[in-house]
């Protein structure tokens, strides 16, 4: 070969990986490896991006959300994070710590839902794509509720008179009134108990509970924190309440041995729609959607609980902010926010189009969109607004201890007063 | 110098000139190493010690006179320390590990004792359950974990099935969730990991024991029990304490097991320092790691006193002669 042909090699190899080099990889970390339909949502979202921006190449992981939070708290102070990871509002701290970078200026506002928005806004910046946002539910088996005797009304809420007859009912019958386990989650078991005194207090009151200042020594507490110690003491919850796994919990529900009712935010579908195979739902399963029982004396029957989870932020330390940033715009538009509805069949901080909504599960749909009708939200569960010492409290007693029997009322709030009642 | 000492080719002064040999001379000594050959053999060695356990010990000691909040560095002088005083779970945390400490070992040792005394004697099967036995060490805790959790389990476990089969039903309970037996149940599959190797190491110095002193005592007619007593156990009392001084600091510093089973609940029942210091540095909705590192130096002086402590205490002043 002449050294001319050796040159023109070398130029074109150089230019070969000079055009290499344009491309820019971006990192992203998605939590979901286990459900299905929302990792589906993002790697299409991720690949229709690749397509449309050949200048970005994006490595895309997916990781379990807790594994997330650890290994982000380390990179993001070695500046190791990835470009794009996952993140709920409920972690306030990278915020606060400076690692999030604002998105004004890389995505379009106007394709996130109003509601959505406050949940990642700090000093009028918004820092986060809201993916996922949710409402906690009351899921039930029609036919075993109408075997135990118990006629759910028109307006799909029981009383708490009537609720404590289908826990009782359900427990006689030898079927378990409400399937829940907090074996890996530090929230489920206190979901009947924060919806009962949310419709108790109503949502001025609830919220300055959750802000710690108001006790749980109030009387109005007490007496639903003494409902639910009924319920508890009644046989309500699986005896392998303290070690039962949500996906476990999701099983126990509609497979074996079958539950009267499930509380369980709206993600729920994640995992109920998978393939029966793989865990999910059988096809044919009675499921309906009740409201949590309206309190006696509640100030509030018709609130519910709305809050923003799933999300992803920009690394404020990225070197690769303009793709990292394209690719965040691409997500966070109707036509995305329509899909997801879809896909996933869960609700999100995206904005969507109901029209265009085509769904194997529109019956579904419309009684969620029913359950939703003329509710007041307040935004947020107990672990948003709860944090460090509260938050680690609130795991063990109000999630674990109490609704497994094995603390009283008094001693339960002793406890969630001296964490979080503010002096 | 003796002729006998000429005669056997040994030079008791030999160490002496070469302690009064110039420093050059060592050097240039072709059967020793010279100096950038050392260097090359020990700078690795010193830069991973350094680098990868002195350097993150003394920093985490530093650390722990901060408050870390993001990217910023508050000097804090003995507030942590202080507040370490007055918390609450942190004295729960060190309640359990210190049961762990004290508590478990023992059951690993008897434990590890008990079989290779099996296999000693003899037992059917002798070869195929050295191996059983022995095959928990190499199990990780993830896997030893899931599989406890499963046999503990309320509806379907293992223990529970036994106890409904033989008429104790009532005794049924979920074993991990009740905070009267969620440490027990957790040091007891901690004790069911670790006793194939106690047992191993106990094998072997049962092995090594004189067997004329053991054969004497058979033919004195001395029955099992007693041999066991006072001759097997008393000439094994060296191996069975470094054995209990090894389990003492593997779990003074247990988390992987109690992480997974437990998380530490319910009710702190079953909290760990370690899971506390992790919970501190990464489940606190905080990047502070000032208070994380405070507990981390505390509980390692802890485990150092309390090493050298029960290597007094056990140190034998009537060395058995045999």
């Amino acid at each position: 070969m002449s050294v001319k042909a050796c040159l023109k090699a070398a130029v074109f190899l150089a230019a070969m990986a000079g055009s290499a080099h344009a491309q820019t990889q971006i990192t992203m970390w998605s939590n979901w490896p286990d459900e299905p339909a929302k990792k589906d949502w993002v790697t299409a979202r991720v690949q229709e991006f690749e397509a449309a921006n050949k200048q970005c190449s994006v490595k895309l992981n997916f990781i379990p959300k807790a594994d997330i939070y650890t290994q982000a708290k380390s990179a993001v102070r070695t500046g190791q994070a990835p470009d794009i990871f996952y993140m709920e509002p409920d972690q306030p701290e990278f915020l606060a710590g400076g690692f999030l970078e604002p998105l004004d200026s890389y995505i379009d506002l106007a394709g996130l839902e109003d509601w959505a928005k406050p949940a990642w806004t700090s000093k009028g910046k918004v820092y986060g794509v809201p993916v996922e946002a949710y409402t906690v539910e009351l899921y039930y088996n029609k036919d075993q509720v109408k075997k135990v005797g118990i006629d759910v009304p028109a307006s799909a809420q029981l009383t708490q008179a009537q609720f404590t007859d289908l826990v009782k009912k359900g427990v006689a019958a030898g079927i378990t009134p409400i399937s829940q386990g907090v074996g890996d989650r530090p929230f489920p078991g206190a979901l009947l108990t924060y919806e009962a005194l949310l419709r108790r207090l109503g949502t001025d009151d609830y919220g300055k509970l959750l802000a710690g200042e108001l006790s749980y020594k109030d009387p109005r507490v007490a007496e639903v924190m003494g409902w639910v110690k009924e319920l508890v003491d009644a046989g309500a919850y699986p005896k392998s309440f303290a070690t039962l796994k949500l996906g476990e919990s999701h099983y126990y529900f509609y497979q074996k041995p079958g539950a009267l009712t499930f509380p369980d935010p709206s993600w729920f579908t994640g995992r109920a729609f998978a393939a029966p195979e793989s865990g999910g739902m059988p096809k044919d399963f009675p499921l309906g959607i009740m409201q949590f029982p309206a309190m006696d004396k509640g100030d509030c029957p018709n609130c519910k609980t709305l809050a923003v989870a799933g999300s992803f932020v920009l690394y404020s330390k990225s070197k690769n902010k303009d793709c990292a940033g394209a690719l965040l715009k691409s997500m966070a538009n109707v036509e995305n926010g329509t899909k997801w509805m879809e896909q996933v069949s869960l609700q999100t901080g995206l904005k969507s189009d109901p029209a265009k909504i085509k769904s194997p599960h529109e019956a579904y749909f419309k009684e969620l969109t029913a359950r939703n009708a003329d509710v007041k939200y307040f935004f947020g569960t107990p672990l948003f607004h709860y944090r460090a010492k509260c938050a680690e409290t609130f795991t063990q007693v109000m999630n674990n201890a109490f609704p497994a029997g094995l603390i009283s009322v008094a001693d339960a709030a002793d406890k969630m007063d001296a964490a979080c009642l503010k002096k | 110098m003796s002729d006998m000492a000429k005669h056997a080719g040994t030079d008791v002064e030999a160490p002496a000139r070469a302690s009064r040999a110039p420093r050059t001379r060592r050097f240039s000594d072709p059967r020793r190493a010279s100096f950038p050959v050392l260097l090359v053999f020990l700078v690795p060695a010193l830069a991973i010690y350094f680098g990868l356990t002195a350097y993150p010990a003394f920093r985490t000691i530093y650390d722990s006179f901060f408050t870390i909040e993001g990217m910023e560095r508050i000097p804090v002088g003995f507030a942590n320390y202080v507040a370490l005083w007055q918390d609450e779970t942190f004295w729960v945390a060190v309640r359990n590990t210190f049961i762990w400490a004290f508590v478990a070992p023992i059951l690993d040792v008897a434990t590890g004792l008990l079989l290779a005394l099996a296999l000693y004697a003899g037992v059917p099967f002798a070869r195929f359950l050295r191996i059983a036995w022995f095959t928990p060490v190499l199990l990780s805790y993830v896997v030893v974990a899931i599989l406890w959790m499963w046999i503990y389990n309320y509806d379907w476990g293992v223990v529970n099935e036994l106890l409904r089969a033989m008429g104790l039903g009532d005794l049924a309970r979920s074993w991990l969730g009740d905070p009267n037996t969620a440490l027990a149940a957790v040091i007891v599959t901690h004790a069911w990991k670790w006793a194939g190797f106690n047992m191993v190491v106990c094998l072997a110095a049962i092995h090594s024991l004189p067997r004329e002193v053991l054969e004497a005592s058979e033919l004195d007619n001395c029955g099992w029990g007693a041999k066991l007593r006072y001759m097997i156990v008393p000439m094994l009392k060296p191996t069975l304490l470094n054995l209990y001084v090894l389990a003492f600091i593997g779990k003074m510093k247990v988390f992987d097991l109690v992480w997974i089973m437990t998380g530490g609940g319910p009710l702190w029942a079953t909290e760990t320092v370690s899971t506390y210091v992790y919970k501190r540095a990464f489940n606190w909705n905080t990047f502070d790691l000032g208070y994380p590192s405070a507990i981390a130096a505390v509980w390692f002086g802890v485990v150092c006193a309390a090493v050298i402590l029960l290597n007094k205490i056990f140190k034998s002043k009537d060395r058995l002669e045999y």
